[in-house]
């Protein structure tokens, strides 16, 4: 990993997720700070990341590398942490038993993943269609039953949940730019964790040796 | 190289703490706010004494435009301070104020006060009865509250400040 990547893109892309996770257009701009259970969640995905292999520690922070690199490597390690905590606050609807559903889905999904002790790719493949699917479910199918308007999706999800009271299921509406930040954070957070340094796999290694 | 990364990323990383905290409301509020941070915030001051004379003949409306036209960043306490006060005379009343335009006031009042928490801003304005952020938002809050004041007769005779 070049000197630039670490000392510039990272910190900066995720960085600008951890601005945009909490970025809520209502009436009014909102910036919410990120719940108290996201800091677990975004922990949990730190321990999976390091575990399969996508993100290296001892690349970023070690005895071997000089006091600035090691700043530069810390730098990226907490703004990756809080990229993550504003990701899963995106991704996690704003009240109501949507929330705590989202919440126990994530958590549950998350132990999977990290019991699994899946590869680099699989782990990046399944971040994707977490964050894939959470997008989905929030801002797409949750904002069109929340709609006070409603178009033909909702008529259809009405249809899908007769019986059910959608008191429980409604949500503050957002301005539909909130939905597009949303879709841009969320690749821009899959795109920055494929980026970070992640540990050497062996082919990797007999590649570098057969090159020197 | 890696030098100037720190720097980049702690003054992002001290921007998006100042906008979680602030929760500026549009473009004009972060430049403002970014400006006064560095001490180089200044209102329109042709703007502020446009507002001052329609706030002067009672065309709180207009003021108020002008007064906003002033301070885009909301970050002049004294700007603040006459926008709430046009907010407090438009909705004064002798039988009763508009609780609507004072809980505005109430609002811009309160801007005012965290823009100046040392207390200090006294507006020498003889046009004033209350000079003070603290003695306009006490009148704003006494015109919201409702109790058995509200039905003395005698408040019928008082004037507005």
């Amino acid at each position: 990993m070049s000197v630039a990547f670490e000392a510039f893109y990272l910190p900066l892309i995720m960085l600008t997720v951890t601005l945009l996770g909490g970025l809520r257009v209502a009436g009014r701009v909102i910036l919410m700070p990120p719940p108290l259970f996201t800091l677990v969640l975004a922990m949990l995905l730190l321990g999976i990341l390091v575990r399969s292999g996508a993100l290296a520690p001892e690349r970023l922070m070690s005895a071997a590398r000089s006091p600035a690199a090691n700043l530069n490597g810390l730098v990226v390690l907490i703004a990756t942490f809080l990229a993550s905590a504003q990701a899963f606050n995106l991704a996690t609807p704003e009240s109501g038993l949507p929330r705590l559903l989202f919440s126990v889905f994530l958590f549950i999904l998350l132990l999977n993943t990290m019991a699994a002790s899946s590869d680099r790719i699989r782990t990046l493949r399944s971040l994707a269609v977490t964050f894939g699917s959470a997008f989905v479910l929030k801002f797409i199918v949750l904002a069109a039953i929340s709609d006070p308007v409603g178009g033909r999706l909702k008529r259809i999800l009405l249809v899908m949940l007769e019986g059910l009271t959608l008191g429980t299921l409604t949500q503050d509406t957002f301005h539909p730019i909130t939905g597009y930040l949303a879709f841009f954070t969320f690749v821009l957070f899959v795109v920055g964790v494929s980026l970070l340094p992640g540990r050497a796999v062996p082919s990797d290694v007999l590649r570098l040796r057969s090159h020197s | 190289m890696r030098t100037v990364g720190l720097a980049i990323a702690a003054s992002y990383g001290a921007f998006i703490v100042w906008m979680y905290v602030r929760q500026p409301q549009s473009v004009a509020e972060v430049t403002g706010g970014l400006t006064a941070s560095l001490g180089a915030y200044h209102i329109d001051q042709r703007s502020f004494d446009e507002g001052l004379r329609y706030f002067r003949n009672d065309q709180f409306t207009a003021a108020r435009l002008a007064f906003d036209r002033a301070d885009p960043g909301h970050q002049d306490a004294r700007t603040r301070f006459y926008i709430a006060y046009a907010f407090y005379r438009e909705g004064w009343g002798r039988l009763y104020h508009d609780d609507m335009l004072f809980a505005r006031g109430l609002e811009a009042v309160d801007e005012a006060i965290a823009l100046d928490p040392r207390g200090i801003l006294v507006i020498e304005d003889p046009d004033l009865a209350l000079r003070s952020p603290g003695e306009l938002k006490g009148e704003l809050e006494a015109g919201l509250r409702s109790d058995a004041s509200d039905l003395n007769p005698f408040s019928a005779f008082q004037r507005r400040k």
